[in-house]
């Protein structure tokens, strides 16, 4: 049976079972991506796959199953029906019908397309410039370039048809440095067309791992923190949550009732921006044409994030904000692209601003020390001592512990004044 | 599941460019999830996952590549695709099949036999009890998962190993929530069994409880004081400490490529002379056990430290080549999305001969990390963070209160040297590791330790 056979088969079958609707949300990628150690191409990986998760509503309520295989859609369809019959929650499931999307202007990816000697090449290339670029590089602890396309398709029986194409190319380099007996690794990575700029990755990998060495810890303490603009913007990926309206109607985040409440300094805005030039999307992933939201502004909370279920039991429309972890994965929420809009300092008036106190230039353990929840974090860092407004030397083996809502209210006129930027 | 005839064709095209040993991998996976929020079911979730992947070795370079279409043509064609990583031609044939493998499913009582209703009872009486636990709980979130994970391996040097994987877990968090604050609790247990496992080895309501006491426990506990102290780390998830700290850096992903700090640390003393530490994947229906590792070799226990000394290292057939050591039946991946690479089983500290009241009587001022979180490792310097979810602070030898937001950090290799008791009774609890070959399931596993001094991370004030 054919992909198309099939997919008309579950539609139909799933009307004819009862259902008042179906869906089907599906995943095809086609990807390339080597790895190059000495010279040589140490992993080299084609991906080819595919996969079709259905959604059916039965008596109002929301039933999925996965396969990838297409060859008995009454299966399918049948474990779909039989976990919408599962559901007890008495929240309405609406499924978005035919409409239109804006367009989209992604920026041009050439890379993509060129042969794979081509790609193999740069991985090379990217390998020989970073041990030449320092004495003190040893080897590359990985040095990868991948490609690929994914195009996702969403149709359902109330004449939704979505379709995307997404090309996507990133290039990952972590120089190893050894210098006397002190080793470490550390990372840069671009992606899109800026993958081809070699010098810069190489630049800032091995800047960002020249920061590890001669670093000791200091002592216990409050010291003023300048957050990295990527640091700053992993800590907010991993509160994310918070912001999302299923979270919060289910009494699983602190900001529920805050609407229209100051929930952090007046010098935070914070903005979903699903046009975002490098990573643009024109719908979510229940086919919701995309929508800019101010999230925050000024320090007031202006808007949760909402899909259709959780913006239909809010009696608001959806943010477009509904994400699946994987074409496997049941409908839940996800941001576009998440961040804090920048301020008007640069990072090197920040710095002469703070004074006396630490840039934290990372933060790690993310997943185990934040609890989204609760709100507490307490994280394994890596930074700067600053003194008078200058880098002293590199601090690491600390931890930085607090409350989400103390450190945006308290310290947010030192957050680092370049966009702080996330893809989720 | 697939033609032998193919199966040979497969292996022999992806030798064409001169690759010396080929592998074919299939999966066909069923799975089924449940949540549940508040009581009620919000979400199910059916899924079939079904695919290939192919993979070429010369030397130590490897080439993979996948398809989700298991036809004999998208094989070949995927062949091909691996292949075409080397330039060479032809140097070695495929062998026949010459060693079949065959695993016996732990499973007793398999999950299609299994309606939605009994998954739904078992998250209902782990909410329920959960709630019944403390008014002050105020959301509970159940996790109900069973996985019947198959798997079948062939190579070009005649090796045909098949493996059935049965795997449940459910999962219970509790949240508790006063004056606008909220902390959490949970628990998560989870067997390579079928359902069997919830009336055997699973007292649900008993998981409710134990995430409920956490949450009510931490909500009233004041912020965990940092500095550098003595440790007692308690049993069953404590090993996620050795799994973290110092098994990661003893697979061939980090070793075969020199990255770790036990590079050439074999026969060794890595570790107080009290430590044995053991990777088993052998045990009977554990969570992170197997018959045949995902490249078709025997799971073994393998003995990593003992005595404190470095015995062997964890070694997948890419990282034999590159070390020099034997495979000791590692080789796993998530899916066949991933080429397999060396990993954990049920990876633990061996039982001691010490008393676990003693340790903390004598331990003066410090730390009782009764249930650890999640952690994180740097490979390279064996830099680690763990947090720990349930923790009380200890004064004098007694303890004294309850404590939050505590994390451990430090480096593998001085720990180790540093654990001066280990008591006598040993449990695992189930974890998802993620690494280069995707999430896997593996168990963590431990007695109650002690460690005599880490740096304890919070921001309390002394108690």
């Amino acid at each position: 049976m054919t992909y198309e056979q099939f997919k008309d088969a579950c539609f139909a079958l799933a009307l004819e079972k009862g259902c008042e609707s179906a869906e089907i949300y599906s995943v095809t990628s086609d990807g390339f991506s080597v790895n190059v150690l000495n010279g040589e191409l140490d992993k080299y990986a084609v991906e080819r796959s595919k996969g079709l998760n259905l959604r059916v509503l039965f008596e109002g309520k929301s039933g999925y199953a996965y396969t990838e295989v297409f060859e008995d859609p009454e299966v399918l369809v049948n474990h779909a029906i039989d976990n919408a019959k599962a559901i007890e929650s008495t929240d309405e499931n609406p499924m978005q019908g035919a409409c239109e999307y804006p367009e989209i202007h992604e920026k041009p990816n050439p890379f993509v397309d060129l042969p794979e000697e081509e790609k193999i090449r740069l991985a090379m290339d990217l390998e020989r410039d970073t041990l030449a670029y320092d004495p003190r590089v040893n080897r590359t602890e990985y040095c990868s370039v991948d490609t690929g396309v994914v195009e996702t398709h969403i149709s359902n029986t109330l004449g939704l048809k979505a379709n995307s194409t997404e090309r996507y190319s990133y290039a990952v380099l972590g120089p190893i440095l050894k210098d006397g007996d002190e080793e470490h690794c550390s990372f840069a990575f671009k992606f899109g067309p800026e993958i081809t700029d070699y010098a810069g990755i190489i630049k800032e990998s091995v800047e960002n791992t020249l920061l590890e060495f001669n670093a000791s810890t200091v002592d216990s303490g409050e010291y003023r923190i300048l957050l990295r603009n990527d640091a700053a913007g992993d800590l907010l990926s991993a509160f994310s949550s918070m912001f999302f309206a299923e979270r919060v109607q289910k009494g699983l985040s602190l900001l529920t009732g805050k609407l229209g409440e100051t929930i952090a300094s007046p010098a935070i805005t914070i903005l979903d921006d699903p046009f975002e030039a490098d990573n643009p999307r024109a719908f979510d992933a229940e086919g919701v044409p995309s929508v800019l939201t101010t999230v925050a502004e000024n320090g007031v909370l202006k808007s949760y994030l909402y899909n259709l279920k959780s913006a239909k039991k809010d009696g608001v429309v959806s943010t477009s904000n509904a994400g699946r972890m994987g074409a496997a994965g049941a409908v839940t929420t996800a941001p576009s692209n998440f961040y804090i809009v920048k301020g008007e300092k640069s990072f090197d008036e920040l710095k002469a601003a703070l004074g006396n106190g630490l840039i934290i230039t990372e933060v790690s353990g993310l997943h185990a020390g934040l609890n989204p929840i609760s709100g507490d974090f307490s994280l394994i860092a890596r930074g700067q001592l600053v003194e008078n407004g200058e880098i002293v030397r590199s601090v690491d083996q600390i931890t930085v512990a607090g409350n989400w809502s103390a450190a945006t209210c308290a310290s947010a006129s030192r957050w680092a004044a370049e966009s702080v930027r996330r893809r989720c | 599941m697939i033609k032998s005839s193919i199966v040979n064709a497969v292996l022999d095209e992806a030798l064409r460019t001169g690759g010396d040993f080929s592998e074919l991998y299939l999966q066909d996976t069923e799975s089924n999830t449940l949540s549940m929020i508040d009581g009620k079911v919000e979400n199910a979730n059916y899924q079939r996952k079904v695919g290939a992947g192919v993979r070429v070795l010369k030397g130590t370079r490897s080439a993979y590549a996948y398809t989700a279409d298991t036809s004999g043509d998208a094989l070949i064609a995927c062949a091909r695709a691996a292949a075409s990583a080397l330039k060479g031609t032809k140097e070695f044939e495929a062998k026949a099949v010459n060693v079949d493998r065959i695993g016996t499913p732990w499973a007793k009582i398999p999950f299609s036999e299994i309606d939605n209703a009994k998954r739904i009872a078992l998250l209902r009486d782990g909410t329920n009890a959960a709630k019944a636990y403390s008014d002050e709980i105020t959301q509970v979130v159940a996790n109900y998962m069973d996985c019947d994970h198959r798997t079948w391996v062939y190579n070009s040097e005649g090796v045909h190993a098949e493996d059935r994987r049965p795997r449940c877990r459910a999962s219970i968090q509790a949240v508790a929530m006063a004056n606008g604050e909220a902390q959490t609790g949970g628990d998560s247990p989870g067997y390579g069994m079928g359902f069997e496992a919830f009336r055997e080895k699973i007292d649900i309501e008993r998981s409710g409880r134990t995430a409920a006491k956490t949450a009510v426990t931490m909500l009233h506990a004041p912020e965990c004081p940092a500095g550098k102290v003595p440790v007692v780390i308690d049993g069953g998830f404590g090993g996620v400490i050795l799994h973290e700290a110092c098994v990661h850096g003893l697979e061939a992903t980090s070793v075969g490529r020199g990255n770790s700090v036990f590079c050439g640390k074999l026969h060794q003393q890595i570790a107080s002379p009290i430590v044995n530490a053991v990777d088993d994947g052998t045990l009977p229906g554990e969570w992170g056990s197997m018959h045949f590792d995902d490249e078709g070799n025997p799971a073994q226990r393998n003995l990593l430290i003992e005595n404190g000394i470095l015995k062997s290292y964890l070694v997948d057939i890419l990282g034999s080549r590159l070390m020099n050591h034997p495979v000791t039946g590692s080789g796993r991946r998530q899916d066949y999305t991933y080429a397999p690479t060396s990993r954990m089983t049920n990876t633990f500290f061996a039982p001691g001969k010490d008393d676990p009241e003693e340790m903390i009587r004598t331990m003066g001022d410090g730390l009782f990390a009764a249930k650890m979180g999640g952690g994180s490792v740097n490979p390279l310097t064996g830099e680690f963070n763990f947090a720990v979810g349930e923790a009380y602070w200890v004064k004098d030898g007694k303890i004294l209160c309850p404590v939050r937001g505590a994390t451990l950090i430090g480096k593998g290799a001085e720990v180790l040297m540093k654990i001066d008791r280990i008591g006598k009774e040993m449990w695992m609890a189930p974890g998802m590791c993620g690494s280069m070959s995707g999430s896997i399931p593996t168990n963590v596993g431990q007695p109650r330790i002690r460690v005599s001094e880490i740096v304890v991370g919070g921001k309390g004030g002394a108690l």
